[in-house]
C-alpha cells in the first residue's frame, strides 16, 4: 500500500520535476555547463555581496555632508549628491546652470529625433542649424542673457556640444569628401583619399595635440580661435574623415543605373547627387551613423588631455575640495554611468531602427 | 568653352590646387613670423642633446643623460609593448567572450553580454581613470600584498611575478628557437608538397614537433646551471627581483584589454553566426566530431569575416595605447610631449608623433592585409 501511495505522489510530481529539469538543462545539461554555472554563481555571490556591502549597506547617503562619509565604511555617495551640480556643469556660473541644463535636454532631444528614418528630410538640416544657434546663445549668453566665456563652460554640456557640433559641422564636409573620393577628377580623388586615410591613420589624441600646440604657431595671433574652438576643430576633422567612410559605404550600395537614369533625365552632377544619390545613400547608412555618434560621444572624453572642462575634469576639480575625503572611485563611477546611459540608449535605439527597417523592407 | 566638360574639369582641379597652395603659403608665412617673434629656431638638432628627464618604466635601457632621440625610441618601445601585450591578451579573451555569447547557458551568455555592453558603451578614458582610482582604493599596502600564485603578489605598489633568468649570453636560446621554427616550417612545407603530389598527408609535422620537444628537453638539461627562476622577495618596503609592473602599466593593460576584448568578442560572435547552418549540417553528415567541425569547417569559414574587422581593431589598439597619458604611464606620446615642453621644438615634436604613428599603422595594416589575402576566398 505504502508503495502505491508513494508511486502516485511521484507520478503527480513528475510533470513539475520534468519542467524544472527542462528549465535547469541549459545551466547543468553538460558537465562543462554545470562547472561553468557553479564557478560563475560562486564568483557572482562573492563579488556581489562585497559590492552590495560597499555600494548600499555601508554607504553614506543623506545628509550630503562630509561627516556622513567619515562615519560610513562603504561608498561615499553623499559626495556625489552634494557635488552633482559641479560635476555635471563644471565651473559654469551656478546661477545660470538652468541654461546649461536646458542645452543638454535640447541636444539629446534633437539627436533622438533625428535618428528616426522618417526625420531624414531636407528640413532636418534647418532644425540642426537652429538647434546649434540656440545652444550657442544659451551657453554663451548675449541678447538678454549674462555672457559666459567658453573657458567657463564645463561638464556634460561640453561633452554634448562637442559631439553635436563635431558631427553637425563634420557631416557636410564628409559628404564632400565621400563624393570626392569617388570623383572622376584625379586631383580631387587623390586629395580626398589622402585626407581621409591620414586622419584615420592617426590617434585622435595626436590631432588634439596639433590643434592645441601647433595651431598657435601656424596662425597669426589675431586669427587664433580659443582653446574650445581649437579642440572642436580637431574633433570635427576627425568626425568628417570617419563619416566620409561611412557615407562611402552607402554610396557604393547605390546601383549605377540610378545616376545613369538621372543623367538621361538631363540632371547635372550636383542635382543628381542632391536629389537622387545622397538621399538613398544616407538612408542606407543611418544605423552606421548612429554608431558614429556613439563613438564621438566617447571620443569627446579625450579633450581633458588638452585642458578642457569636460565631465572628467569637472569631476577631478570637485574631488580637490579639501572639506571632503576624495572618493574618486564613486565619482568616476557616476561619470562612467552618465556616459554609459547616453551611449547605451543610442545603441539600443539604433538596433531598434535597424530591426524595424528590416521588417518594413522584408 | 565653359560648356566643355573636360575643360571645366581641368579648371576646377587647377583652382583647387592653387587654393591649397595659397593656404599652405599663408600658414607658412604666419608660422615663420610666429617663430621669429618667439625666437624659436627650427631644426632637429635637439634630438642629439641629452634628454634630461626621467622615464619611470622602460623596456629598453635608459638614463636621463641619454639623447632625446633615444628617449623617443624608448617611449615608442613602451607603446609597442603595451600594444602587443593587449593584442595578444584581448584576442584570447575576446575569442572566449564571442563563443560565450553564443553559449546555451544563459548565465554564461548573459555575463559575456554585460562585458561587451560595458566595454562598448564606456569611453576608454573613463575606464582607465576609474581603474586607476579603484587600484588605489582596494589594493593593500605592500606589507599585506595579496598572493595570487606562488611568487606572484599584487599590492598598491604594483604587480610582481617570477621571471626566468639566463646568466650567460642569450645567443644559444635565440638560436635554438630560430632553428626549431625553421625545422617546423620546413616539415609543414614538405608535408604540403607531398599532399599535393600523392593526395595523402604524411605525419612530417608531428614528427618535427616530437623532435623539437626532445631537443628542447636536452637543451634545457644541458643549460640547467645558467637558468634560474628569479622569484621576487619582500625587502623593506617593497618586492624586489623578478618581473614587476607598475600600477600605471597594470591599469592600462587591464583597462585596454577589457575594452578591446569586448569589441573582439562581438567580431568573433558575428563571424561564427555568419557561418551558414548548412555547413554545420554537412560537417555532421560527413561524420566529423564537434571539435573537428570547429577546427576544419567553422573556424576557417568564420576567419574570412572575422579578419578584416579584427585588423582595424588591432590598429585601434595601437591608437588607443596613446591614452596611457591619462594615468601617467610614459608611452611614446607622453615622452615626446615632455620633450616638446622642455625644448619648445613643438613643430618638430608633433611632426615626429604624426610621422611615427602613420608609419606604424601603415606597416601594421600592410602586414594584416597580407594575412587577410592568404585566408580570403580564392576565386578561380
Amino acid at each position: 500500500m505504502a508503495d502505491t501511495a508513494s508511486n502516485t505522489t511521484a507520478r503527480a510530481a513528475a510533470p513539475d520535476a520534468r519542467s524544472l529539469l527542462r528549465r535547469l538543462a541549459p545551466f547543468f545539461g553538460t558537465p562543462l555547463n554545470a562547472a561553468l554555472t557553479l564557478i560563475l554563481l560562486w564568483l557572482m555571490v562573492r563579488l556581489g555581496s562585497l559590492l552590495v556591502d560597499w555600494a548600499i549597506l555601508n554607504a553614506a547617503l543623506f545628509p550630503a555632508e562630509p561627516e556622513t562619509c567619515a562615519a560610513a565604511t562603504g561608498a561615499c555617495w553623499s559626495f556625489v549628491i552634494a557635488k552633482s551640480g559641479q560635476i555635471l556643469f563644471g565651473i559654469f556660473p551656478p546661477a545660470e546652470r538652468w541654461r546649461a541644463g536646458l542645452v543638454c535636454i535640447l541636444i539629446i532631444m534633437t539627436l533622438l529625433a533625428s535618428a528616426r528614418p522618417s526625420a531624414w528630410r531636407p528640413g532636418l538640416a534647418a532644425i540642426w542649424v537652429g538647434m546649434m544657434a540656440i545652444v550657442l546663445w544659451l551657453m554663451g549668453g548675449g541678447f538678454g542673457l549674462v555672457s559666459v566665456p567658453t573657458s567657463s563652460w564645463g561638464g556634460l554640456p561640453v561633452t554634448l556640444i562637442l559631439t553635436v557640433f563635431a558631427i553637425g559641422l563634420g557631416f557636410p564636409a564628409a559628404i564632400l569628401l565621400a563624393l570626392g573620393r569617388r570623383s572622376s577628377l584625379p586631383v580631387v580623388r587623390t586629395l580626398s583619399v589622402l585626407f581621409i586615410e591620414t586622419i584615420r591613420g592617426l590617434p585622435l589624441l595626436s590631432l588634439l595635440f596639433v590643434a592645441s600646440i601647433l595651431l598657435p604657431l601656424f596662425l597669426p595671433e589675431s586669427l587664433l580661435p580659443d582653446k574650445f574652438v581649437r579642440a572642436l576643430l580637431a574633433l570635427t576633422i576627425f568626425a568628417a574623415a570617419y563619416l566620409a567612410e561611412v557615407l562611402r559605404g552607402g554610396l557604393q550600395a547605390i546601383p549605377g543605373g540610378q545616376s545613369e537614369a538621372a543623367e538621361a533625365l538631363g540632371l547635372n552632377y550636383w542635382s543628381t547627387q542632391r536629389l537622387i544619390i545622397l538621399p538613398q545613400a544616407i538612408r542606407i547608412v543611418i544605423p552606421a551613423l548612429t554608431n558614429t555618434i556613439i563613438v564621438m560621444i566617447k571620443n569627446t572624453s579625450l579633450v581633458l588631455v588638452v585642458g578642457l572642462f569636460d565631465l572628467i575634469s569637472s569631476g577631478k576639480a570637485a574631488l580637490s575640495d579639501p572639506a571632503w575625503p576624495a572618493p574618486s572611485t564613486e565619482t568616476f563611477l557616476f561619470i562612467g554611468l552618465i556616459y554609459f546611459a547616453l551611449a547605451f540608449s543610442f545603441a539600443r535605439f539604433a538596433d531598434f531602427l535597424e530591426r524595424s527597417g528590416a521588417e518594413k523592407r522584408g | 568653352m565653359l560648356q566643355d566638360v573636360r575643360f571645366r574639369a581641368i579648371i576646377v582641379q587647377i583652382a583647387l590646387l592653387a587654393g591649397i597652395a595659397a593656404l599652405g603659403f599663408m600658414l607658412f608665412t604666419a608660422t615663420a613670423r610666429n617663430l621669429e617673434l618667439r625666437g624659436i629656431p627650427l631644426g632637429f638638432g635637439f634630438l642629439w642633446r641629452p634628454a634630461n628627464f626621467q622615464i619611470a618604466e622602460t623596456i629598453l635601457p635608459y638614463s636621463s643623460s641619454d639623447p632625446n632621440w633615444w628617449a623617443a625610441v624608448v617611449g615608442l618601445s613602451n607603446s609597442l609593448f603595451i600594444s602587443v601585450l593587449v593584442i595578444l591578451l584581448a584576442s584570447v579573451i575576446g575569442l572566449f567572450i564571442g563563443i560565450g555569447r553564443l553559449s546555451s547557458n544563459p548565465l554564461v551568455s548573459g555575463l559575456c553580454r554585460v562585458w561587451v555592453e560595458v566595454a562598448r558603451n564606456t569611453p576608454l578614458v573613463v575606464l582607465l581613470i576609474f581603474n586607476y582610482a579603484l587600484w588605489w582604493e582596494i589594493l593593500p599596502l605592500a606589507t599585506e600584498a595579496w598572493k595570487l600564485a606562488p611568487g606572484t603578489h599584487i599590492s598598491v605598489r604594483g604587480l610582481s611575478m617570477p621571471a626566468l633568468g639566463w646568466s650567460t649570453s642569450t645567443f644559444a636560446p635565440v638560436a635554438f628557437v630560430g632553428v626549431s621554427a625553421v625545422i617546423l616550417a620546413g616539415a609543414s612545407y614538405a608535408a604540403r608538397r607531398r599532399q599535393i603530389e600523392t593526395g595523402s598527408r604524411p605525419a612530417y609535422v608531428s614528427a618535427a614537433w616530437l623532435f623539437v620537444a626532445v631537443a628542447a628537453g636536452i637543451f634545457l638539461f644541458a643549460y640547467r646551471d645558467v637558468i634560474s627562476l628569479d622569484i621576487p622577495e619582500f625587502r623593506r618596503a617593497n618586492f624586489a627581483g623578478g618581473w614587476s609592473l607598475t600600477p600605471e602599466l597594470t591599469t592600462i593593460l587591464i583597462g585596454l584589454t577589457f575594452y578591446t576584448a569586448g569589441f573582439i568578442g562581438e567580431i568573433v560572435r558575428g563571424g561564427i553566426l555568419a557561418v551558414r547552418k548548412g555547413q554545420w549540417e554537412a560537417a555532421t553528415a560527413l561524420g566529423l566530431s564537434r571539435g573537428q567541425t570547429y577546427r576544419l569547417v567553422v573556424v576557417p569559414l568564420a576567419l574570412r569575416s572575422i579578419v578584416p574587422p579584427l585588423n582595424s581593431q588591432y590598429i585601434n589598439v595601437v591608437k588607443n595605447s596613446t591614452l596611457a597619458i591619462v594615468v601617467g604611464y610614459q608611452d611614446f606620446m607622453t615622452v615626446v610631449s615632455t620633450m616638446i615642453n622642455k625644448t619648445s621644438h613643438a613643430i618638430e615634436g608633433v611632426a615626429i608623433i604624426l610621422g611615427v604613428f602613420l608609419a606604424v599603422n601603415l606597416a601594421l595594416s600592410a602586414l594584416l592585409n597580407a594575412y587577410n589575402r592568404r585566408i580570403a576566398i580564392v576565386e578561380r
